[in-house]
């Protein structure tokens, strides 16, 4: 399925996922709650503590944002691949938990702009996130994982 | 009596003493509902009243706060405790917030398609399941897929959700690692329901110490706290508060008592004696109690002893016109006339409450008769023999003989009486403040910040309102459903309307046989829902076969016979529901709680449109009973006063007499009622006990300033009597005035003055003129 809308990451740390299409729906990461609303369904409210992998996207989006080695090295065993100009970060968590919910996340960027995250679950089955853009013709044609996954990983200097 | 008889004597009482004893202590049952207090109810109304003051949700509701440095901790704990609570014998259920899809115990699963009301508006058909399904495509994209996903094969339209959701409270306070948590978000916040009554101090006092060993159990962190509050919490706190009072002041009294016996009558061996008449008191009061009416209640004890305390009084006349040359029984012979013409007009006086329509009054009533006769009995028949023939003589106290003289030549204000009546009465009368206390819990105040506390709670997790409450009344269970679930278009406009917060009932729970029938009906058969959902699937990425245990449900509850309130035994909806629907007898009540009333005018209106339910004010309902029991205990003291009357004119058999020995106490009545007033006091049934002793109390100094007759040394005596009996009462009493809790001063405020009053007006109007 592919959804695009806007990320924020404001600077009280609260997250905020919003989908523009195909459906609208806002997910706001604020302290240990979500809250997710979506058009024609009542709003759900969970906690953090449900769902893992979110609270490790988070600690990886606040840190990579900000530049925060440290802090990501406290979540995740942090690998880096690449040059400054194409890099690739691969983040494997380092609470068991959330590993059993969260392979690892890879971070495609180039210079200081993220690119990709990729969320990959411990089946295989995985989430990519194209940062940055657009317009939809700046994506590949055919939106198949392994298409998108070299478009992130070769075409991370745009 | 022969040294040897005497000491047989005193072996045979102390041993059926001892035998009573045993068989009281076998059969005591001690009870501590405080609704014994409460009137009998005498209209199904006034029943229902007097059941959910006790019983109803509401009163049984605890409001918990686990606070510490860490929310985390604390919302873990918060978890733990609620799971345990759940297991507990001592509570019907508990909540913290978390939306448990698990609630449901795996066979009654499937029954969320008769209990969700999704079908009542949907059939399970191929554009219904399409939707859904692009739904759940899009929770899976979402960042709620790691929770839902495990579900979705068994139930891809998310009805369990929908059912727990819809079993949350109304509002509700926000949750924090997925528990209730205040708005601060420092506290986590739970209720839970205990099985016993609210006003069952001693069900209460178990549920609390349950709650607090769980608590030590399952806390995450030694700097966690847990707070509880609600009507069970505050009538545990103010049972042991009244009880340690009484306890410490009670300590006090005796030890009072103990050095003013030895003072008066320099003897110890008096002073063991004179507690035989009032341990025989005690045994018999309990002994007639316990066989009349089987459990005991504690207050029922606790007052009864105060009481009975009249009691020390008996022997204390023999002792001090004890004197030389007089034989024991020779001399309680001279003074049995007016000891019992003292002992049955107090017993009549009592045997009012009998009459009361209160059981604890009414055992109160049975215990104090029996106790007074048994100590008058025994200070007359078997006290005697024991008393030791030499002693001080009253009379020879010169100090003693100063005073009697001075006192006798005080004036006889007469005029002096009728101006206090008239000034009492004036004063009661121009009041513009009401006399009475119509408040049911006046007397056993919580302390304030706890009320504060409790009311804060109360805001935060949208708790029933403990004041107003719909009930809905039918021989048919399934109507009072069907009639509750009708009121919820009105009151959810209501709420919309800002009127109300939000509200509760049992078919929010349990929908009607007919609406699950309905329901079931609704369901497709096998193929024709296999049809529907292959066409569904078809357009979405999900693999065909994936949703079997979803089909599989479905098929199960379509044979499934639909809840009532009786198959809900065992089940985790047994609590709710049977919290909110109650049997008693051929009818069904069932009852909607309310959250955040603002607007009661509103509410009445939508009850009195619907047939069968009725808006409850509990509050204006008690005050009601309180005042009608009042009336009716108002009346039996008009008729023991009469009787009183009665009995004390056989005795005496001379009008004139009659007036000098009853004049001080009905003064003294008026005394007390106009301070007690003048001082701020609204009057309540403990005043009205009170009240009564302290009459008690008078009459028996009357009739001994009566009786004393012209020997000056036989005044003397009397004197010394009455003066060591009013001193000691007055000193248990008035260490029971300075007690902080009311009820507590109410009594010994109450008997204080009235001692003090009796005492004064007895020697004013009552002492016979100086001796020629």
């Amino acid at each position: 399925m592919v959804i695009s809308g806007l990320l924020e990451h404001r600077a009280d740390g609260t997250l905020v996922r919003r989908v523009e299409s195909p459906f609208r729906e806002t997910t706001e990461l604020r302290g240990e709650n979500v809250v997710v609303e979506r058009e024609g369904n009542r709003t759900r409210r969970f906690s953090l503590d449900r769902a893992p992998e979110l609270r490790g996207m988070l600690a990886s989006f606040g840190a990579l944002l900000s530049g925060d080695a440290a802090t990501l090295r406290r979540h995740f065993t942090v690998t880096v691949h690449g040059a400054p100009e194409r890099w690739q970060i691969e983040l494997v968590p380092q609470d068991e938990k959330l590993r059993a919910r969260l392979a690892r996340i890879v971070v495609h960027g180039a210079g200081d702009r993220p690119a990709c995250f990729t969320l990959t679950e411990p089946d295989g089955d995985a989430t990519i996130m194209a940062i940055g853009v657009n317009d939809r013709a700046d994506l590949p044609a055919t939106l198949e994982r392994d298409v998108l996954e070299a478009w992130c990983a070769g075409t991370a200097g745009r | 009596m022969s040294p040897a008889g005497r000491g047989l004597l005193l072996a045979a009482w102390l041993a059926a003493l001892a035998l009573l004893g045993t068989l009281v202590e076998r059969r005591l049952e001690v009870g501590t509902d405080l609704r014994l207090f409460m009137p009998t109810p005498r209209t199904a109304q006034e029943r229902l009243v007097l059941e959910e003051i006790g019983e109803g949700p509401a009163s049984r509701l605890l409001l918990l706060a686990i606070t510490g440095p860490d929310p985390a901790a604390a919302a873990a704990t918060s978890s733990a405790l609620v799971a345990k609570l759940r297991d507990s014998e001592q509570f019907r259920w508990a909540a913290n917030g978390e939306a448990d899809v698990g609630t449901l115990p795996d066979d009654l699963l499937a029954y969320r398609y008769l209990l969700s009301p999704t079908l009542d508006h949907e059939r399970l058909d191929a554009p219904f399941l399409q939707a859904q399904l692009q739904e759940r495509l899009r929770d899976l994209a979402s960042p709620a897929a790691g929770f839902l996903e495990p579900w979705l094969p068994r139930d891809p339209t998310l009805e369990l959700l929908r059912l727990a959701e819809a079993w949350q409270p109304s509002s509700q306070p926000q949750l924090l690692h997925d528990v209730w948590f205040d708005a601060a978000g420092r506290e986590a916040l739970l209720v839970a329901e205990t099985r016993a009554a609210g006003f069952d101090p001693q069900g209460q006092r178990e549920a609390a110490d349950a709650l607090k060993r769980s608590f030590e159990q399952v806390r995450t962190d030694p700097a966690l706290e847990l707070v509880a509050s609600g009507p069970g919490a505050f009538s545990v706190l103010m049972k042991e508060r009244t009880q340690g009072e009484a306890q410490r002041l009670g300590g006090l009294a005796t030890l009072g008592m103990v050095l003013l016996l030895l003072v008066a009558y320099r003897s110890a061996s008096l002073l063991v004696l004179g507690l035989l008449p009032l341990a025989s008191a005690g045994l018999a009061g309990l002994a007639a109690v316990s066989s009349v009416f089987g459990p005991v209640h504690g207050i029922t004890l606790a007052f009864g002893f105060t009481l009975i305390g009249v009691a020390q009084d008996y022997p204390m006349h023999l002792f001090s016109h004890q004197h030389r040359g007089v034989d024991p029984r020779q001399n309680v012979r001279a003074l049995w006339p007016t000891l019992a013409t003292g002992v049955a007009s107090t017993c009549v006086a009592y045997l009012a409450f009998l009459f009361s329509g209160v059981r604890g009054l009414a055992q109160l009533s049975v215990f104090t008769v029996a106790g007074l006769a048994a100590a008058g009995l025994t200070t007359r028949f078997l006290l005697p023999a024991l008393v030791p023939l030499r002693g001080n003589d009253a009379a020879e106290s010169a100090a003693l003989g100063r005073l009697w003289d001075r006192l006798a030549g005080l004036p006889r204000p007469l005029w002096l009486g009728a101006a206090i009546a008239a000034a009492c009465v004036a004063s009661l009368a121009l009041s513009s403040r009401p006399l009475w206390q119509d408040e049911l819990g006046g007397l056993t105040p919580v302390p304030r910040h706890l009320i504060e506390r409790d009311s804060a709670l109360r805001r935060e997790l949208g708790a029933p309102d403990v004041r107003y409450l719909i009930l809905i009344q039918d021989r048919d269970p399934q109507q009072v459903l069907s009639r509750a679930a009708a009121l919820d278009p009105e009151l959810g406009t209501l709420v919309s309307n800002g009127g109300l917060a939000g509200f509760d009932h049992p078919a929010r729970y349990l929908p009607t046989l007919e609406k699950q029938e309905r329901r079931r009906a609704a369901l497709p058969p096998p193929a024709e829902l296999q049809a529907a959902l292959d066409t569904a699937t078809a357009t979405t990425p999900f693999r065909p076969g994936v949703f079997r245990p979803f089909l599989d449900d479905v098929e199960r509850a379509r044979h499934l016979p639909a809840l009532g309130p009786q198959d809900l035994a065992g089940t985790p909806l047994e609590a709710r529901v049977g919290g909110l629907l109650l049997e008693s007898g051929d009818h069904w009540t069932g009852l909607v709680t309310l959250t955040g009333l603002t607007d009661p005018a509103a509410l009445g209106r939508i009850a009195a449109g619907t047939e069968g339910a009725t808006l409850l004010d509990l509050k204006q309902a008690a005050e009601d009973l309180v005042a009608n029991q009042r009336t009716r205990i108002l009346w039996c003291l008009a008729g023991s006063a009469l009787l009183l009357v009665l009995v004390v004119s056989i005795a005496l058999r001379d009008a004139a007499r009659v007036g000098r020995v009853l004049a001080p106490m009905a003064l003294t009545t008026l005394v007390v009622l106009a301070a007690l007033h003048a001082g701020g006091m609204s009057l309540s049934l403990f005043h009205l006990i009170a009240l009564v002793l302290a009459a008690g109390l008078g009459l028996d100094y009357a009739l001994f300033f009566e009786r004393a007759a012209d020997d000056p040394a036989e005044q003397r005596r009397t004197l010394h009597a009455v003066l060591v009996c009013s001193l000691s009462t007055l000193m248990v009493f008035a260490l029971l005035a300075t007690s902080s809790l009311p009820v507590l001063r109410a009594i010994g405020v109450t008997v204080s003055v009235g001692v003090v009053g009796n005492f004064v007006l007895a020697l004013l109007l009552t002492r016979p003129g100086r001796a020629p």
